[in-house]
C-alpha cells in the first residue's frame, strides 16, 4: 500500500465526508401493545411504513404480521400483542417524514377475514419514549344496495392499498366509521439532526449560545 | 432562509352537538414565508363513530415552509362540518390555531365557533336546521371585523403538531 494518498483519494474522502454531512439517521424501536376493540374478537394486525422520496430504510423490517389474539378475561376486555417494531431510516430532509399505517383484521363467524380498521401515525419527531393511542376506523359502504350486500355476504368494504391512510389527498371522498384503538409506544434516537441545523427540541432560551456573526451590520468584521 | 418542518395531524374533534363529522383545513402565512413542499390545505375524511364520544380523522400532515423573517407566522384554520345519512352538510365550526414557535410535538386543542344569527334564524335553525355560514372566510384567523359577529361555542378540534426548526439560531432567533 502506498504510504500517502493521492490527490483524487482526497477528494474522493471529501466528497464522501460532505455527503454524510447531509445526511441524518432516524431509528425507532418500539412495540405494537394492545388494542380496543369492544365488538370483536380474534384480532391480527398488520404494518407497514410509508416515507417519502427522500427517505431510505437502513435496516429493519419495513412491513409485518402479528400473531392472533383473543380478548383478555377480565374487565379490560384489552387484545395484546406486545409485537416488536424496530427500524432505522435515513434521510437528507424531514419532509416526508415515516408514518406507520396499521390495519386489523378479524375473523368473522365463517372463517373469514375482515378488516376491523385501519389507523396511522407518524414516528414522532422527538427523541425519547412516546406513546401513541391510534383510532381504528373502517371505511363504510357508499349506497345502502351496497351496504345490503356487505351485510348479507359478511364482506365488508376496504381499501385497496391501506397506505392510502397516510395520505392527506383524496380523503374528502371516504366515509369512515372509528371502531377502537391501537396503543404503540416508540423510542426515537436520532443522529446528526442538530448538525444539519434541525432543531426538534426547544434551545435553552436563557443560556443560549449566539453564534459570532449574529447582530452585527453588514459588512462589518470581527476586529 | 430558514426552514420550518410542520409534521403531525389533525387528530379528530369533540364535543359537537352530533358527530358525523369532517373538516376542511387551510394554512395561512404571511408575505415572507413560502411553501416548499406538502399541502397546504385540504378536507378530511367523515368520521361516523361507533362511541359517539368523539370523531377521528387521522389526517396527516406534512409541510415544508421557508421564511426570510417572522411576521405571518403560519396559523392553521378549519371549518368542522356536520353530514347527515342524506349526506347533507351543515357548518358546525369555525376555529384557527397558531403553529406552535417552539420545536418539538405539541398536543393542541383548538376551540371553535359559529355565526349565531338573529334570533329568528335561531329559532329557524333550531327547528330547520342550516344557519348563517361566514361570507368571507378570512375572519376565522383575523381579529379586524370580528366585533360585528354574534357567535356561539362549538366542540373542541385536536391537533397533533410536531415542529421542526432549521437555521433558526444562525439568524440569532430564540424559539
Amino acid at each position: 500500500m502506498l504510504p500517502y494518498i493521492t490527490e483524487h483519494q482526497v477528494a474522493h474522502q471529501v466528497k464522501i465526508t460532505k455527503m454524510a454531512q447531509t445526511v441524518f439517521l432516524l431509528m425507532a424501536g418500539g412495540q405494537i401493545e394492545s388494542a380496543e376493540f369492544p365488538e370483536f374478537d380474534d384480532i391480527y394486525c398488520k404494518y407497514c411504513f410509508t416515507y417519502g422520496s427522500d427517505w431510505l430504510i437502513t435496516s429493519g423490517l419495513e412491513e409485518g404480521i402479528t400473531q392472533i389474539t383473543k380478548k383478555s378475561k377480565d374487565d379490560r376486555q384489552e387484545f395484546v400483542w406486545n409485537f416488536p417494531l424496530d427500524i432505522t431510516f435515513k434521510s437528507t430532509n424531514p419532509h416526508g417524514w415515516p408514518q406507520l399505517v396499521i390495519h386489523c383484521y378479524g375473523i368473522d363467524v365463517f372463517g373469514q377475514d375482515v378488516v376491523r380498521g385501519y389507523g396511522m401515525c407518524h414516528v414522532p419527531i422527538t427523541p425519547g419514549r412516546h406513546k401513541r393511542k391510534v383510532p381504528m376506523f373502517v371505511p363504510e359502504s357508499a349506497s345502502a344496495l351496497q351496504k345490503f350486500t356487505a351485510w348479507f355476504l359478511g364482506r365488508r368494504p376496504e381499501f385497496v392499498d391501506p397506505k392510502v391512510v397516510a395520505q392527506g389527498e383524496g380523503r374528502e371522498v371516504t366515509r369512515v366509521r372509528s371502531q377502537g384503538f391501537v396503543t404503540v409506544s416508540f423510542n426515537v434516537v436520532s443522529k446528526d439532526m442538530k448538525k444539519l441545523g434541525y432543531d426538534v427540541i426547544p434551545s435553552e432560551v436563557s443560556t443560549t449560545v449566539v453564534p459570532d456573526n449574529v447582530g452585527m451590520a453588514k459588512g462589518q468584521t470581527e476586529a | 432562509m430558514a426552514e420550518v418542518h410542520v409534521i403531525g395531524q389533525l387528530v379528530g374533534a369533540s364535543g359537537f352537538p352530533e358527530h358525523s363529522l369532517f373538516c376542511k383545513w387551510g394554512i395561512h402565512i404571511g408575505g415572507a414565508w413560502k411553501v416548499l413542499s406538502g399541502l397546504r390545505e385540504g378536507q378530511t375524511q367523515v368520521d361516523n363513530p361507533q362511541n359517539q364520544e368523539a370523531a377521528y380523522w387521522s389526517h396527516p400532515i406534512d409541510l415544508h415552509l421557508a421564511t426570510k423573517g417572522l411576521q405571518g407566522w403560519p396559523k392553521i384554520h378549519f371549518q368542522v362540518w356536520h353530514q347527515d345519512s342524506f349526506g347533507r352538510n351543515e357548518l358546525y365550526g369555525y376555529g384557527f390555531c397558531h403553529l406552535p414557535t417552539s420545536p418539538g410535538i405539541h398536543d393542541i386543542d383548538c376551540p371553535t365557533w359559529r355565526p349565531a344569527g338573529e334570533f329568528r334564524e335561531q329559532v329557524s335553525q333550531h327547528f330547520l336546521g342550516g344557519g348563517p355560514q361566514l361570507k368571507n372566510p378570512d375572519l376565522i384567523y383575523s381579529g379586524a371585523d370580528r366585533y360585528r359577529l354574534h357567535t356561539v361555542a362549538m366542540g373542541k378540534v385536536h391537533l397533533q403538531l410536531g415542529v421542526v426548526l432549521r437555521n433558526f439560531d444562525r439568524y440569532g432567533i430564540e424559539c
